[in-house]
């Protein structure tokens, strides 16, 4: 008797061994890359990194000013894009197509589409709106992220308004309400933070893409605004100085890499600080 | 008003039409792109053949779709069991004060930008592959027979090996997140019999936990792996993109996503452009496949 | 006396249903006095009282037969203006849901939904209905406060002070106390009292003794059958039906 149980202790005292370990592996990694990161992009980081564009290739110095200001506009693009559709579509979903059976198949299809590889997302806008006008352009890349971003805003939005208890919206119509005023005075106000965080997220997410923008807004060595061309991005700049020659280009990459990852945890961080201040409610 | 109301519900329901109109139309868009290719090469032709010739346009699917798989899966084979031991520690083994601390670390590292995993693949983890790891265990493996071949030839470091670490790496958050949310799913009430029983806690993991959330976890992974097919950035780094089948775990090879992200912007000639896209079309089939049959588990489990 | 409301053998089903919940009723509905509907759990008085302001209308598939009498035009009939008659026919429910904005704007919603936006009238009317529902004192220093930041007896007085800002002919109430604790419930009560000099009011309890305590007349009824009317002081001590007799005296429900 007392061997068996010794022995159900051993195993049990080595699974948990097991988790600790697995925990500790990626912990591991999580920190070894930042710090990475931080060590190489640190270095990189100067004034001129922002506020310089790139010399030609070969000489050294320069900067990525054309790539932060791309990958800012190129950005904006899909949020202006992505944003109002997607929460249009999920209020469909959690309001008016409600009680019809084609919502769930909707709701399906869109948690289905968060998942497609970004990549592929790039080669369709480069079908539909590259090779058509026979270049490329920071509208295209822009429509490439807003498509990746468009799911997962419709998804969170049809989430957070099904959660609103549906006797508010009784009370609102009860007062004589139609029902956009309903969505727009009562029940969207009761989520909006909700709703915040989550377009947060999202932006976050779609922000470190770099596959959708290689065949769409493609790359310019260049500081231009015009977006009906192409723009540098950030992510695409990392790729290719990355695969580069040169030692300055890959200084350079580390930085932009620094740059985009600190964003993006800031955006992370942001948004899940504001969910928890929000729970007590 | 009822204008208004009516306004808002029709651009409502345009906006949630765009889901489906955007996922068949990619369908759509690839077919049509891939048609050329495949009028020349069919369907078993070009999945059998591991010719890639843009030159004399010779195409075929056979090594990036084998690429693809074997990343793939091999991430996957190492992923797996370290994010159900992630997943594990969060639900069943840390104290509670460290719990939101842990979630809040996995997700963080899911956050990082496949491309920042990429390049510091490319700057760190392969040569450190190159120079430690992989010399050792060819070491200690090649002699072996049977696994021994998969040890072979010269460890650069841009290879199958560090591709898949590298993914798995990836992958751990993603599928340690789904876990937890299953495991939060078990109702403490049957844990706390089992316990009661006597139980330890590893039998309460895989007699009470594993068998109630089989299918959550199941379906977790068949997401994993619909994310390590469609991965690009993080492998086109250590991967090297050389049309050839891996012949040991040192070899490097390519994937469907590498050799898209590689070959797009330079395919001048129609049909090149074509044979990608006809790649494209078949990842998207399989990646839609994966992704839409693990869903389903997932909805099945959460119907529950 | 006269007649607010004329109930006439209406039957109501909900969607895909055969049977019906409320078989032939037939009430009347007393000006500016309190009618209580009163029954075990699913008697049929809450959806009798989602009736008469048409809210069964929210969801696809629900009918009604026969009629409902206000102001001499039959609500039930299908042009009629469902936004005008919630401007008539208001509805305070179980749990308090004041809206996601300050306490003066809930109260103003209805009145900025008319199309009111004279400030002046919007705060006259707000401070009106705020002293009607006996909340003014308590938050006349606080209405740039979110409604969600009151205690739950005071959110229902707000719902109160919204619904009775557009000045309804009618308010109905949907166990309005159930949520709440007995002080801010013994409020209200005092407020109903009051409120219908004013406002005809009809109010489901299942709490026998409130309906006691602040109606007129009540209603008894029983698998979705109006079994017994009547003033309250007869229903409560003469009931004429057994059934009622049973109800009273606690033998079921």
């Amino acid at each position: 008797m007392e061997k068996h149980i010794l022995r159900r202790k051993f195993f049990n005292y080595l699974a948990l061994l097991f988790t600790i370990i697995s925990a500790s592996w990626g912990l591991f990694w999580l920190f070894f890359i930042l710090f990475d990161v931080l060590r190489h992009g640190l270095s990189a980081l100067s004034l001129t990194l922002f506020l310089a564009d790139p010399t030609p290739p070969g000489e050294e110095g320069g900067g990525l000013r054309h790539a932060f200001v791309g990958h800012l506009l190129i950005n904006l693009i899909a949020i202006l894009l992505g944003v109002p559709l997607g929460i249009l579509g999920g209020t469909f979903l959690a309001e008016y197509g409600r009680n019809w059976k084609i919502s769930g198949y909707i709701s399906f299809l869109a948690d289905t589409m968060m998942s497609v590889p970004a990549i592929l997302v790039g080669a369709f806008v480069y079908a539909v709106l590259v090779k058509p006008l026979g270049h490329f352009s920071g509208w295209a890349g822009g429509v490439a992220l807003a498509i990746i971003m468009f799911p997962v805003i419709v998804r969170t939005t049809e989430q957070m308004l099904k959660l609103v208890p549906w006797t508010i919206r009784e009370a609102a119509f009860a007062l004589g309400a139609p029902y956009h005023k309903v969505i727009w005075q009562v029940v969207y106000p009761s989520v909006k933070t909700g709703l915040f965080t989550g377009i947060l997220l999202a932006i976050a997410r779609v922000s470190g893409e770099a596959a959708p923008l290689l065949f769409t807004s493609f790359n310019n060595n260049f500081f231009s605004l015009d977006m009906k061309g192409p723009i540098a991005s950030l992510t695409v700049t990392i790729f290719v100085y990355a695969m580069g020659p040169y030692e300055y280009w890959h200084a350079q990459a580390w930085g932009a890499a620094l740059v985009i990852t600190l964003g993006i945890l800031l955006l992370n961080l942001t948004a899940r600080l504001i969910l928890k201040r929000r729970r007590p409610r | 008003m009822e204008f208004t109301n009516r306004l808002f519900a029709f651009l409502t329901f345009l906006g949630a039409f765009l889901a489906p109109l955007l996922l068949f139309g990619i369908l759509f868009i690839f077919l049509k792109e891939a048609s050329l290719a495949l009028g020349k090469f069919g369907f078993f032709q070009f999945i059998a053949s591991a010719e890639w010739d843009p030159v004399f346009e010779k195409f075929g699917a056979a090594v990036p779709l084998t690429g693809t798989m074997i990343v793939a899966t091999l991430s996957l084979l190492i992923a797996v069991p370290f994010a159900l031991g992630v997943a594990l520690f969060v639900t069943e083994v840390c104290p509670a004060r460290l719990q939101d601390l842990i979630r809040l670390a996995v997700e963080l590292l899911a956050a990082i930008p496949s491309i920042v995993y990429g390049m510091w693949g490319l700057f760190t983890l392969a040569p450190l592959m190159a120079r430690y790891v992989e010399p050792f265990l060819q070491k200690v493996f090649s002699p072996l027979p049977i696994v021994g071949f998969l040890f072979q030839g010269t460890p650069l470091g841009i290879d199958l090996f560090t591709a898949s670490v590298m993914l798995s790496i990836m992958i751990i958050p993603f599928t340690a997140s789904v876990a937890i949310e299953s495991f939060y799913l078990v109702p403490p009430v049957l844990k706390e019999s089992a316990y009661g029983i006597g139980a330890t806690k590893w039998e309460v993991i895989k007699d009470v936990i594993f068998p109630y959330c089989k299918i959550g976890i199941l379906g977790g992974i068949g997401l994993s792996l619909g994310r390590a097919l469609g991965e690009t950035m993080a492998v086109a780094f250590v991967l090297g993109n050389i049309n050839l089948f891996p012949i040991s775990l040192f070899s490097p090879t390519t994937t469907v996503t590498v050799k898209l992200a590689n070959e797009f912007t330079e395919a001048d000639k129609d049909l090149h452009l074509s044979a990608l896209f006809y790649l494209g079309f078949l990842l998207y089939l399989l990646s839609l496949l994966v992704i839409a049959g693990s869903k389903y588990f997932i909805y099945r489990v959460q119907k529950k | 006396m006269n007649i607010e409301i004329e109930i006439k053998n209406l039957y109501f089903y909900y969607a895909h249903s055969e049977k019906p919940t409320l078989k032939n009723n037939n009430l009347t509905i007393y000006r500016h006095k309190v009618t209580a509907l009163i029954g075990p759990s699913g008697c049929g008085k809450t959806t009798l009282l989602r009736c008469l302001n048409r809210m069964h209308d929210l969801y696809p598939g629900n009918r009604y037969e026969g009629e409902i009498l206000f102001k001499g035009q039959n609500i039930l009939a299908k042009d009629v203006d469902l936004i005008q008659i919630r401007t008539k026919i208001g509805m305070v429910f179980q749990k308090p849901t004041p809206f996601p904005m300050s306490i003066f704007d809930n109260v103003a919603y209805g009145l900025r939904l008319r199309g009111i936006k004279n400030k002046k009238e919007l705060e006259e009317r707000v401070e009106k209905a705020l002293k009607e529902a006996a909340l003014w004192d308590e938050v006349k220093d606080k209405l740039k406060e979110s409604g969600l930041s009151l205690s739950g007896g005071q959110q229902q007085r707000l719902c109160i002070a919204r619904a009775i800002a557009v000045e309804p002919e009618v308010l109905l109430f949907d166990e309005p106390t159930s949520a709440l604790d007995p002080i801010s419930t013994g409020k209200i009560e005092d407020l109903i009292v009051q409120l219908k000099e004013k406002i005809t009011i009809v109010i489901v309890t299942h709490n026998m003794q409130q309906a006691a305590r602040v109606s007129d007349f009540t209603a008894f009824m029983y698998l979705g059958e109006l079994v017994e009317f009547g003033p309250t002081e007869k229903i409560f001590t003469r009931p004429e039906k057994k059934l009622t007799e049973d109800y009273i005296t606690g033998r079921f429900g």
